[in-house]
């Protein structure tokens, strides 16, 4: 489908004419874009973000195995050697107790729980060695291979959080896609009534443009064109309002006191993926009801 | 040329407006299609510009045969037929000039070639010096006169005119047939469905009536034969 220049603009003008002399019907089409997209977007970050802390629960899902007290160093050297020796684990450490206390208070700050901990001097933590598998899913399978292994005194895995928040996500997934599907059929239709309403000021001009034998495609570009305008227009105002809102949240998430678990993603990758997934469905949802109004109307 | 081999045509609510219509128009003919309201000259013509498909039988145009032409197709089909109506069916707020444009714009015709063609058909119907002129200005012979230059400026093989003089006075009727004849002597097939019986019979064509969807008579320079 070859399209000449001069034929292009003609058609956007056209489109253009279209949407001019129904103003009111077009407006009301762009806002029912623009709700529809907002609701979207508002999905859309939910779920990036979902996907997001999931991605980074992921990484930092590890097995922290305790050691007995009294276990030898070159018992512990030996026992470090047998973990990374396991096709499972993708990496692991020994974190002796001095070192495990400087962790926990760089994570939890310096505060009255921690002091209480080790104000006499004395450190409360076991020493450990901290193993991350290769595959998130393994993590039973390796940490109950690892209790088994001598001078262990138990194993800590989180059993469960982490699998339930990946559940949750794939969750949220569908429900968000499913619900943008219906609000994306919603809005096509309210599109195709404004285009409907084009259709019907211009169906002489449709009569006559068939009769000398234009093409279908001819007739139906304009149309399309318009469609695709509603929908672009209707998503402009949406993502801006969207990754707006983002940028606040962040800020008052980053300010406050917050726990390292809940990261939520950065502006600069969230708002490229929610801008062109909402500009893309915004086309989507335009070019479909500009096809399902004008189908009717071209009948051979 | 038009062929049709026993045409059938039926409308889902069970009217058959034709019944086993045979036909040949050869290309330069003249032709007037006669008979009461009703009795199918609507639905003849109507086959004949594709706008609608026969239930049963073939209907050839230049050879193609209709029913069997994809959808997408049938568009360069009605490039070759050139349809005016009662009502004229200009676009009221387009010029004359730009409404007879229009048709070519709508074929996607060379910009370049559009102008020196347009006004040589507005010449040809006698209305260059009115081309700025809305269809709301001009009279009603005018306005007729503009949809034949319309129908006639992608240059089709044949003419199909459904009552084009049944709004007009018997002065500008006569014109548009005068015009009618004259593209008509350049070699362009024209089918005209008409009721006006003074025309028939003064400026002598083919005549083929139609009455309850059958070919009832088909002949040289005939007559009306209606009292009407």
């Amino acid at each position: 489908m070859v399209m000449k220049i001069e034929t292009l603009i003609r058609h956007i003008k056209e489109a253009y004419r279209g949407i001019q002399r129904n103003v009111a019907m077009s407006f009301a089409s762009i806002s029912a874009v623009a709700v529809t997209l907002f609701v979207f977007g508002i999905f859309l970050i939910v779920a990036f973000n979902m996907r997001f802390i999931s991605n980074e629960l992921e990484k930092q899902v590890a097995i922290t195995a305790s050691i007995e007290e009294g276990t030898s160093e070159a018992q512990v050297q030996q026992l470090l050697q047998n973990i990374q020796a396991d096709p499972m684990q993708k990496f692991a450490e020994y974190v002796p107790k001095e070192e495990g206390l400087k962790q926990m208070k760089e994570q939890w700050g310096d505060t009255d729980f921690i002091q209480d901990l080790s104000e006499d001097g004395s450190n409360p933590l076991p020493d450990v060695i901290r193993v991350q598998p290769k595959k998130s899913d393994d993590i039973e399978k390796l940490a109950q291979k690892i209790e088994k292994l001598p001078n262990i005194e138990s194993v800590d895995y989180g059993e469960g959080v982490t699998e339930r928040l990946l559940n949750f996500s794939g969750w949220v997934r569908n429900l968000v896609f499913l619900f943008g599907l219906i609000l994306a059929v919603v809005a096509s239709f309210l599109i195709s009534n404004t285009i409907k309403l084009t259709i019907h000021n211009r169906q002489r001009e449709i009569e006559v443009m068939r009769l000398v034998g234009a093409s279908n495609w001819f007739i139906r570009w304009p149309f399309f064109f318009e469609g695709a305008f509603i929908g672009i227009v209707g998503s402009i105002f949406p993502i801006l309002f969207c990754l707006l809102m983002y940028q606040a949240a962040l800020s008052v998430l980053n300010d406050g006191a917050t726990f390292g678990v809940f990261k939520l993603m950065p502006m600069l990758s969230l708002s490229l993926y929610v801008a062109g997934s909402t500009l893309l469905l915004g086309i989507i949802i335009g070019v479909l009801g500009s096809i399902i109004s004008v189908r009717r109307f071209l009948k051979i | 040329m038009i062929e049709m081999h026993d045409v059938w045509k039926v409308y889902p609510n069970g009217v058959e407006a034709l019944r086993g219509i045979d036909v040949r128009i050869d290309q330069g003919e003249f032709v007037y299609i006669v008979g009461p309201s009703g009795a199918g000259k609507s639905s003849f013509i109507k086959l004949m510009y594709r706008e609608e498909k026969p239930t049963h039988g073939v209907v050839l145009i230049n050879g193609v045969n209709v029913k069997r032409v994809r959808d997408w197709k049938i568009p360069h089909v009605r490039r070759k037929i050139g349809v005016v109506f009662q009502d004229y069916k200009l676009l009221p707020k387009m010029t004359a000039y730009e409404n007879v444009a229009f048709a070519m714009e709508a074929v996607e015709a060379p910009k370049r070639r559009i102008k020196p063609r347009v006004e040589e058909v507005l010449e040809l119907v006698g209305l260059l010096d009115r081309k700025n002129a809305y269809p709301s200005q001009l009279s009603g012979g005018e306005q007729q006169r503009v949809s034949i230059a319309r129908a006639i400026v992608n240059n089709p093989t044949f003419i199909i005119a459904d009552e084009p003089t049944g709004n007009l006075d018997p002065e500008n009727s006569w014109d548009i047939m005068y015009l009618l004849e004259e593209i008509n002597k350049r070699g362009t097939t024209v089918v005209m469905a008409t009721h006006n019986k003074e025309i028939v019979n003064t400026l002598r064509q083919r005549v083929i009536a139609i009455e309850q969807g059958v070919i009832v008579r088909d002949e040289l320079g005939g007559e009306y034969g209606y009292e009407d």
